[in-house]
């Protein structure tokens, strides 16, 4: 089961309204590369792995994910505290406020809300890994496009942790596609479903 | 320039005979080095030979020192050496390391909720019930301690 621990993964201290940033910084909440669909997606996958190192590896990335998650909603939440009337009348974040006023929705910065097509749970541990190393390599660029867009310390200071954490989970996919070939043994990996039929 | 001497844990190990038509990730190799943990914790990685960054933006600047971020510090090192031991669980040093911040994080813990409340609803603390005190986790405005 989980259990909230009422802090963050990362501390976020937002000095600056900022709704045009909040806008785009959305998409890492609900966007297609975002942490909501990182989260439930090795969530998800972990109850086809066939190996316990695949098990925990996707319960214990997946679990921080979801701390991703909670970040990304604080420095959303912080930059559309205290808001003016012009920021809120602002039209790169009119869009959003009036659909969401200044509340934290699972959104890609285009408007289209959080969908589980943007995830993949394939049932084979070689297909699934796969689309982990993918998820995590636009997941980091996503990050890079923010930094490129976001002139805010206090913002890309929290920015920067969380796209070294694509890094560093890109590394662990990695590896685990390789126990699993070692584990499997044989020259075909591709022989059969490692989930199904050993 | 040599990058493996001058900047040990830079490069991993691949399989030998690796079959076509895999991807492959190198094995970060054992007992990579290591940062320290509050530097780790500013950086978003323990290791220096996983620490990549866009354009050479780093974070310098560590994080003051107050219970909570102690806490993050250490929650931060164990979360870090618990991926690593998932892929490399023979690395003792790595092992007794994990073992070294669980016990610092539990210090921590005492001592922060203690001053500030329960970190969770099984932190054992006494006195009237102060899960609902300020701040939450999302609420922290610049300059605010902890």
């Amino acid at each position: 089961m989980f259990v909230y621990d009422k802090k963050l993964q990362y501390p976020v201290k937002i000095d600056k309204p900022n709704p045009r940033l909040a806008a785009i910084i959305i998409s890492q909440y609900g966007g297609p590369d975002g942490e909501l669909g990182a989260s439930l997606r090795y969530l998800s996958q972990r109850y086809s792995m066939p190996f316990d190192e695949l098990k925990g590896l996707l319960t214990d990335i997946g679990t921080e994910e979801l701390g991703h998650l909670e970040i990304v909603g604080a420095i959303v939440h912080q930059l559309t505290r205290n808001l003016k009337d012009a920021q809120i009348k602002d039209p790169a974040f009119a869009p959003y406020f009036v659909d969401h006023t200044v509340g934290v929705y699972p959104t890609a910065a285009s408007g289209f809300p959080w969908s589980a097509a943007s995830i993949e749970v394939k049932g084979d541990p070689i297909a699934d890994l796969a689309e982990d190393l993918g998820a995590e390599q636009k997941a980091r660029v996503t990050y890079d496009n923010i930094l490129r867009l976001s002139d805010d310390p206090d913002v890309n200071d929290v920015i920067k942790f969380l796209r070294e954490r694509e890094v560093v989970h890109f590394q662990r996919f990695g590896e685990a596609m390789q126990l699993l070939r070692e584990k499997l043994n044989q020259k075909n990996v591709y022989y059969m479903n490692p989930a199904m039929d050993i | 320039m040599d990058q493996k001497k001058e900047r040990p844990g830079w490069e991993g190990r691949l399989p030998a005979m690796a079959p076509l038509a895999n991807p492959y990730v190198p094995f970060q190799l054992e007992d990579p080095p290591k940062y320290e943990a509050r530097k780790a914790l500013v950086r978003g990685t323990l290791f220096p030979g996983l620490d990549l960054p866009f354009m050479g933006m780093v974070n310098q600047k560590e994080k003051p020192v107050t219970p909570l971020t102690e806490l993050q510090t250490m929650a931060f090192a164990i979360q870090e050496l618990a991926l690593y031991l998932d892929t490399h669980c023979g690395d003792q040093e790595a092992l007794s390391l994990y073992r070294t911040y669980q016990e610092l994080y539990h210090k921590g813990m005492r001592e922060y909720s203690e001053k500030y409340g329960p970190l969770n609803h099984a932190t054992p603390v006494t006195g009237p019930y102060r899960w609902l005190d300020d701040p939450w986790p999302w609420e922290y405005c610049q300059n605010q301690e902890g």
